[in-house]
């Protein structure tokens, strides 16, 4: 049966250390001046009961499952594969940058080497293919990461988005996301 | 479990066997856990040849256990090794950047000599043998014309420390440093006052953490980070009291924005609660604990109405706080902190914090505190040799120093006994140097760094530079030009942690702890060597040589191991072991099945079911009542900084370890300058907005950044990551950028301790 890779990101768990951008970075041989995902801490944002708080928004592709990015490639060069991991073909891309345009959460770049846009892949060709989990979830300091198979009902994930509140962003735009977020919901009250 | 010494065929088939196990030794798969996943499951699917390696990171001193993969000769990528259990196979990012800093084009590869001033940033590229000889040269003359103890040797923690001070000793010198003075010291020197040792936090199973600015989740140390997020998560009640909102004060269920500087009012007018409102757990005071009497007396004056101004916490929540730390006592963590450096009485700030703990009887509790256990304590309670111990190779005798040290440690009376010989107060080598020391029958005239940045790290640090420019020979052993080496006369390029191996070391949590110290996982670049053989190889030019009765570090190793061929192998294929069970002494489950493995222990359990504590826990300091009068606890208000300033303070961040790897490329992209937090409140009165350019001033330095204006620090304070401001051009990404906090700290130091403040008062100008 094909997989639905999915990822959750915990607000409450993650600290924005940026262990995920560094492992990525060296196990994808990522250019220096790009990157396929930065944790940005954001804030300190006031909440309604007053107390101040930092949020912790990971910047990386979102592999929706609605991707305007595979709509407006004009060569099929972007496409969702069999496990529903938004991929590039490299060799069909023409370079009109239309997805990078396209992509509401503008998490893709133009690598400086190849001139073609690439993004986060899940490490679908480095690390999945081994059987090994993506390098962000395999450093995760505090485990705020969890990655798995939606279409397994016994996988962590399943078992965690079931059980905790997640949203997924800019879900009125339809895309439909395989990036579940837990909002942080703690926060040092000011006295 | 230990042989003692060994035969030379012996030492032959060890040797070959050692060969067969390290490095790639994770294939043979033979003392592999079963059913974990392992590593030659995965590095089946690789292609080429590919090893993984376990070892210890070091781009922060926490020294995690992590995980290398090397393809065919290449570095490639690091997590923390799977095995270990505290730190569940993570890495944080200074972690994994490990190979960007090993492979990067601006690191020191070869030895190189100073040709112009000192500070003028020009050098030769001279062999190992040129250099050794030119400082084995120096501190020949320097030793004649005054004494070896005129030479001063500041080292890293650790392995650098153990070659470095070692050296030291045999030359002739007894001024020996660690960072310590710049960092932990005042709560090391807390802990061994009050317990005999530093214990450790048992965060996770804890339900109630008081935190006073340890950043455990900033300054991340990987167990403590885990531990912390899981007893939040598992409802724990967090407060944090500090000047700025840190990501840890973030994750807290209450964060109180204490007056920087003035902790030890809240902790006291905490304590007085404790005690005056017979909060604490009387039955373990009288039974573990001496001096009781005496502690009340002395904090009977701190009430929480005497103590509110000063830290600017109101009495009813220091009040309501120490009533809620006592209800959920003894699984109740009232955190000692790590770095030190917040009022001139540390030592009085950190011993309040430790005794906090022993007054609600968290010791030995789930959720509380406990002491480490090192295989000889853990011995001394089986009552037989079973954990295994390392052994340190022979040496002969080391000569005998004409003179104390220059913090007279080792000295009666001297104000500092509770610092270790191996720590000492290196606050005082700049001093000393600068003939600013009262009596000294001698001056500092020589120093040997290795692996440590006073420069950055020092308060004062213009007066670091002008003792180093004062001195007739700097020797810094790096692996960078830092700002310190940018003084040197010469510089020895050490190797990365992930270009040598170094010896096992040995340790304690809850039971004894083991570790490979550090496995080569690919060969060095360039022509550095690793410290061990610096240390030999310039020992023997100095005619040291007896010093070093070992070939090579794989030698040492077996001298510390002894027949011990299990433990060997353990360590090269896991990287790390245990022996036992963890214990806990006063948890009856945890006794029972302490008891059960080792039977020779039974006659350690008391009425109770638990077991006594080996020592008594000093609430009264006979010690310090003799050398300064602060036997009980003394607060004397101090002010900081003038009606018309503002509090400067500074704090760690995520991606950049202290004075150490700013320059690290990846690193540093991630965050290149580091901007001064100021509150909109104050923003506005001094119409700043962000990005402004601003000056900060007081006496001591003028310093520039860019504005940050946000509600993460209270109105009267200023704040800003330390690391930043590097000096030497040899690091090019980093140099110039940010504040170097030092430059501004006063050069007081503190009582019984020998620290420099982290707080000052300064102004603000635009640029």
């Amino acid at each position: 049966m094909a997989k639905k890779y999915a990822m959750i990101h915990d607000n409450n768990l993650c600290i924005g250390c940026q262990a995920c951008s560094i492992a990525c970075r060296a196990e994808n041989k990522i250019p220096n001046e790009v990157y396929r995902i930065q944790v940005w801490i954001q804030g300190p944002n006031q909440h309604a009961d007053g107390s101040l708080n930092y949020d912790f928004h990971r910047q990386s592709c979102v592999h929706c499952e609605n991707p305007p990015c595979v709509k407006v490639c004009p060569t099929k060069a972007s496409y969702i594969n069999q496990d529903g991991i938004v991929l590039i073909d490299k060799k069909k891309c023409v370079g009109c940058l239309y997805c990078v345009e396209a992509c509401p959460y503008k998490a893709r770049y133009v690598d400086p080497v190849t001139q073609a846009p690439d993004k986060c892949t899940f490490c679908y060709e480095s690390r999945l293919s081994r059987g090994e989990q993506p390098a962000c979830v395999t450093v995760c300091p505090t485990d705020a990461l969890i990655f798995g198979d939606l279409n397994n009902p016994s996988d962590k994930i399943s078992q965690v988005i079931s059980r905790k509140i997640t949203y997924q962003q800019k879900e009125h735009l339809g895309t439909r996301p395989k990036m579940f977020i837990v909002p942080n919901t703690q926060g040092g009250k000011i006295r | 479990m230990n042989g003692h010494g060994s035969s030379l065929s012996k030492h032959w088939s060890r040797r070959k066997f050692l060969k067969m196990t390290s490095g790639t030794a994770l294939t043979a798969g033979m003392m592999n856990v079963p059913g974990l996943l392992r590593a030659d499951d995965i590095k089946s699917k690789y292609s080429g040849n590919v090893t993984m390696t376990p070892s210890v990171c070091e781009m922060c001193t926490s020294a995690c256990p992590i995980e290398a993969r090397v393809q065919d000769g290449k570095g490639e990528f690091i997590r923390g090794n799977p095995l270990d259990k505290g730190r569940g196979g993570k890495v944080c990012a200074r972690g994994g950047a490990g190979f960007n800093q090993l492979y990067d084009p601006q690191r020191l590869v070869r030895p190189i000599i100073r040709v112009g001033e000192r500070g003028e940033g020009k050098w030769r590229e001279v062999s190992w043998d040129e250099a050794y000889t030119f400082i084995a040269q120096k501190l020949e003359d320097i030793k004649q014309k005054y004494s070896a103890q005129s030479v001063a040797f500041t080292c890293r923690s650790g392995w650098t420390k153990n070659w470095f001070h070692h050296l030291a000793q045999a030359y002739g010198s007894n001024n020996l440093f660690g960072h310590e003075a710049t960092c932990p010291l005042a709560y090391e020197m807390a802990g061994v006052d009050v317990f005999g040792s530093v214990p450790s936090r048992d965060y996770s199973k804890s339900k109630y953490i008081i935190n006073m600015g340890h950043n455990i989740l900033e300054g991340i140390v990987i167990s403590y980070a885990r531990q912390y997020l899981e007893a939040i998560s598992n409802g724990a009640k967090v407060v944090c009291l500090e000047p700025r909102l840190s990501i840890t004060a973030a994750k807290a269920s209450e964060w109180h924005k204490i007056k920087p500087g003035q902790d030890l009012a809240f902790v006291l007018g905490f304590m007085n609660t404790l005690i005056f409102e017979n909060l604490y757990d009387k039955d373990f005071v009288e039974k573990y604990c001496e001096g009781f009497e005496e502690l009340k007396a002395s904090v009977s004056a701190y009430t929480p109405e005497a103590m509110a101004k000063d830290c600017d916490i109101d009495a009813e929540t220091i009040k309501r706080l120490a009533r809620e730390f006592a209800k959920a006592a003894p699984k109740a963590i009232f955190d000692y902190g790590h770095r030190c450096g917040y009022t001139l009485q540390e030592l009085e700030l950190r011993r309040a914090m430790m005794m906090i703990n022993a007054l609600v009887g968290n010791i030995e509790k789930d959720g509380g505190m406990y002491l480490n256990k090192s295989a000889s304590l853990y011995n001394s309670i089986i009552g037989e040799p079973k954990a295994p111990t390392l052994k340190k190779p022979a040496s002969p005798p080391y000569p005998k120093p004409a003179f104390p040290r220059i913090d007279k440690i080792g000295e009666e009376g001297c104000e500092y006994y509770l610092a270790g010989k191996g720590a000492g107060i290196g606050t005082l080598v700049a001093p000393s140097a600068l003939g600013e020391l009262p009596d000294q029958p001698y001056k500092i005239r020589g120093w040997f760094i290795a692996r440590n940045n006073p420069v950055m790290t020092q308060i004062n640090t213009q007066k670091v530079i002008d003792a180093m420019k004062a001195m007739e020979l700097v020797v810094v052993v790096d692996i960078q030009i830092s700002d310190t080496a940018w003084f040197a006369d010469v510089v020895l390029p050490d190797t990365t942690y992930l270009e040598r191996d170094e010896e096992f070391t040995a340790g304690g949590g809850k039971n004894p702890t083991y570790s490979v110290g550090r496995q080569k996982v690919v060969e060095p670049v360039g022509e550095s060597k690793p410290c061990w053989l610096i240390a030999k190889e310039l020992g023997e030019k100095m005619g040291l040589g007896a010093y070093f009765p070992y070939k090579d570090i794989e030698d040492y190793r077996m001298q510390q191991v002894g027949d011990n061929i299990e433990l060997i192998v353990d360590l090269k294929k896991k990287g790390q072991t245990s022996f036992g069970v963890p214990l806990m002494m006063r948890e009856k489950n945890s006794v029972r099945a302490f008891v059960e493995k080792y039977p020779t222990a039974k006659d350690k359990v008391n009425s109770e079911g638990l077991m006594d504590l080996p020592k008594k826990i000093r609430l009264f300091s006979k010690g310090l009542e003799e050398v300064s009068k602060t036997g009980g606890l003394v607060y004397k208000p101090d002010t900081i900084k003038a009606d018309d300033e503002l509090y400067y303070i500074n704090g760690k961040i995520a991606v950049r370890t202290n004075g150490h790897n700013g320059n690290n490329e990846w690193l540093n992209h991630l965050i290149g300058d580091a901007h001064i937090w100021i509150h909109p409140h104050t923003a506005e009165k001094m119409k700043l907005k962000n990005g402004d350019k601003i000056e900060i001033y007081n006496r001591y330095s003028t310093q520039r950044g860019k504005v940050l204006v946000t509600q993460g620090v209270r109105e009267d304070t200023l704040f800003s990551y330390f690391g930043f401001g590097t000096i030497s051009k040899a690091l090019k990404r980093a140099c110039g950028k940010g504040v170097n906090s030092n430059f501004l700290m006063p050069p007081q130091l503190g009582q019984n301790t020998g620290m420099g403040l982290n707080v000052v008062g300064v102004k603000v100008r635009k640029v």
